[in-house]
């Protein structure tokens, strides 16, 4: 077998199964968080939803398309959230401060992956960590500009005099902002370079040795994942309207690698799936829970416990993430 | 499309009913309060008294008939200490539950990203755990606080510390976070009024469990005070380091050290170290008659001894009963507010301090008082500190 047959194999992997039962799935979950929370709420979900699954297509291309692990992805997502808030406190229009914080997650991408020209798999994965610390240490130290761990707060996002402070606004916003990421991912895993990715993921030195640049590969991963996240963490800091440090820290990194895992790590459609438990089911974990009789609602931590269950099962049903074919 | 248009038009009406209908969160026998807190997060240890506190005020209130003849509903979310849970917990406490207030949000990224969207649906934003000042300045109609901030109380605590013990070199060991910093500026404040420096300032990261280097660095510098703005377990850590290492140096913890846990965790080691405290922790010895039935009802009800935190829980509560209980049958979020800003409260059994309102200053209290840890448990030296 070439590793072209390989990558032909997996380009049909990035897609999912069958997109129209996913897609009723997704209405009927729509549907009913409209019907069970109420529209305004429902959009609020809606709006963390598409910005968590952009993150999260961030970590496809690096983790399940590349095969990289990174444990520094949260720090990209600071990244472009004080980019963002930073230059949109300074009256910077937001088409220009969304394009500095896509190029600053990107450009931490790049400083992120340059480990991987020496080092590989859980050595690679520990410098993505360090990476992950220091970002969060110079966001906390570099007090003038950041205004450390006191934080800042971030106005609304304002397009052409169009302000987005309402769920809906948020929530479009999202839905475009992940519908564009989306079609940029689809082009990137469908072209050479996917399958380049695809084939450093399943043998690095067989693709060595079919003539794919390596080193390349994985920094594109890392140069492309880390714009997606970028993008992410400043449409966030809109959304929460304040940014400090901690929000930013291991926490973050090892949430998103969650979401990725549990959505699907090889498919594009993993990042929303992994974005929809990740975000939305704490709610309703948190909404069943008030059905629960006092004495059991009342216990501190029975909704993480919950959760935990829920993920669980997930991954014992569905090892391949949701998105998996199995 | 005669279906469709009765329908929208059943719709309007349905909508216009609800716009019309009264006061969120004010039934005509309930009244519905939100919470955001931390079940289950990083502070998880203070979420749960605080909100077994507050529960236990409205409970009493409630016993005794409620506040006029409305029955009090406390509705917590659980956010974890994540601004992106607090958000949507904010939200759907506004939308679904449509709580009249919110009490005692806790955490400051959460009360950050919180506090904008409560204020805009014109909820109360009453008493959240953070020392971040816009909880109360610049004025709000809606924000209200009552925890004295760091900066107030510290900078009095400095000053009574170093006055009546003659120290020349008081030095500073902080956490790297809000908390750390507006401790800092109230020492340095007042240092600043006696006309003394900050002789050495050394940072942790919080969770940090060695302070080996820091109580170096600090004793190098040779000061003779030290002030902690630690947490609990950051305290016992850094009084030991000094202790075990021989440096006998005085030291003061702010009112996030002065808990039961810390002499309970520290033991010996922790003997003698100074404190400030706003509210008293509830000790079952030597408790007057009303407070040790009241520790008494605690434990029957949640089954745990109370701690500092049920006690601002149920203070909290207790502020709002009173405000609710000033406003009068007809609540509305205005006559709230009026009756917030002409309350003042005496000391209570607790020890508490008197909380004062007015319509220009929305904070209740800025004082705190010195306590040291004398066998074992927390006595109270001074009173509240002006």
């Amino acid at each position: 077998m070439s590793p072209a047959d390989g990558g032909m194999d997996g380009a049909r992997d990035t897609r999912s199964p069958r997109p129209f039962a996913a897609a009723a799935a997704l209405a009927v979950l729509a549907a009913l968080a409209v019907w069970a929370l109420g529209a305004d709420y429902a959009l609020a979900q809606a709006a963390f939803v598409a910005t968590w699954a952009i993150a999260g297509l961030g970590v496809i291309l690096v983790v399940g398309q590349c095969g990289q692990v990174s444990l520094g992805q949260g720090a990209l997502l600071g990244l472009g959230a004080y980019a963002q808030a930073l230059l949109a406190l300074r009256g910077v229009p937001a088409p220009l401060s969304l394009a500095a914080a896509v190029a600053l997650g990107a450009a931490g991408g790049w400083l992120a992956s340059l480990p991987a020209r020496r080092l590989g798999g859980l050595y690679f994965a520990m410098s993505t960590l360090a990476f992950a610390l220091v970002v969060e240490e110079a966001l906390v130290r570099w007090e003038s500009l950041t205004r450390g761990a006191a934080g800042l707060a971030v106005p609304p996002l304002a397009l052409a005099g169009w302000v987005a402070d309402t769920s809906f606004a948020q929530a479009l916003v999202g839905g475009v902002a992940l519908a564009l990421a989306w079609f940029a991912c689809r082009r990137w895993v469908a072209s050479r370079l996917g399958r380049a990715w695809r084939a450093v993921r399943e043998d690095e030195v067989a693709a060595a040795a079919a003539g794919i640049d390596v080193a390349r590969a994985k920094t594109l991963a890392f140069v492309l994942g880390g714009g997606l996240s970028g993008l992410a963490g400043a449409l966030y800091a809109h959304w929460i309207g304040f940014v400090s440090p901690e929000q930013f820290g291991l926490m973050l990194s090892f949430e998103l690698l969650m979401l990725a895992f549990i959505g699907g790590a090889r498919h594009l459609a993993g990042a929303l799936w992994g974005a929809l438990v990740v975000v939305a089911l704490p709610q309703g974990v948190s909404l069943a829970v008030e059905r629960l009789p006092p004495g059991l609602a009342g216990a501190a931590g029975i909704e993480t416990a919950l959760f935990g269950a829920v993920l669980v099962i997930l991954v014992l049903l569905r090892p391949g993430g949701l998105a998996g074919s199995r | 499309m005669k279906l469709i248009r009765r329908t929208l038009a059943a719709l309007v009406l349905a909508v216009a009913g609800v716009a019309a209908a009264q006061v969120p969160g004010v039934g005509e026998r309930e009244i519905v309060v939100g919470s955001i807190q931390d079940l289950s997060g990083p502070i998880a240890l203070l979420g749960v008294p605080v909100r077994d506190g507050m529960q236990m005020r409205f409970d009493d209130a409630n016993a005794a008939g409620g506040v006029h003849g409305r029955k009090l509903r406390l509705v917590v979310e659980d956010a974890g200490y994540d601004p992106k849970k607090g958000v949507l917990a904010a939200r759907k406490l506004v939308q679904r539950d449509r709580v009249f207030a919110f009490l005692a949000n806790l955490g400051t990224p959460v009360v950050m990203a919180t506090m904008p969207l409560i204020v805009d649906a014109g909820r109360p934003h009453l008493f959240p755990f953070s020392p971040h000042e816009s909880t109360y300045a610049p004025r709000h109609p809606l924000k209200f606080q009552m925890f004295a901030p760091y900066q107030d109380y510290m900078d009095a605590a400095t000053r009574y510390m170093v006055q009546t013990h003659g120290y020349r070199k008081t030095c500073l060991l902080y956490q790297d976070d809000d908390y750390g910093l507006e401790v800092m500026k109230g020492v340095e404040a007042g240092l600043a009024k006696l006309g003394q420096p900050l002789v050495e300032k050394t940072s942790y990261k919080r969770g940090a469990t060695d302070f080996s280097s820091q109580i170096a660095r600090l004793r190098g510098a040779g000061c003779d005070f030290v002030v902690l703005a630690t947490v609990v377990r950051e305290t016992v850590a850094a009084v030991a380091e000094a202790r075990r290492t021989g440096w006998n140096v005085d030291m003061l913890v702010t009112a996030s050290g002065y808990s039961a846990q810390t002499h309970e965790l520290g033991g010996k080691a922790v003997e003698g170290l100074y404190g400030v405290t706003v509210l008293p922790h509830p000790y079952e010895a030597g408790a007057n008659g009303q407070l040790a039935d009241w520790i008494r009802r605690y434990r029957e009800r949640f089954g745990a001894a109370p701690n500092v935190w049920s006690v601002m829980g149920y203070g909290v509560a207790d502020l709002f009963v009173k405000a609710a209980d000033k406003a009068g049958r007809e609540l509305t979020v205005e006559r709230f507010t009026a009756a917030m800003e002409s309350l003042h409260t005496p000391r209570d059994f607790f020890g508490a301090p008197e909380y004062r309102f007015s319509r220009d200053d929305h904070l209740g209290n800025r004082h705190g008082r010195i306590a040291q840890i004398r066998d074992g448990r927390w006595v109270i030296l001074s009173d509240y500190l002006k």
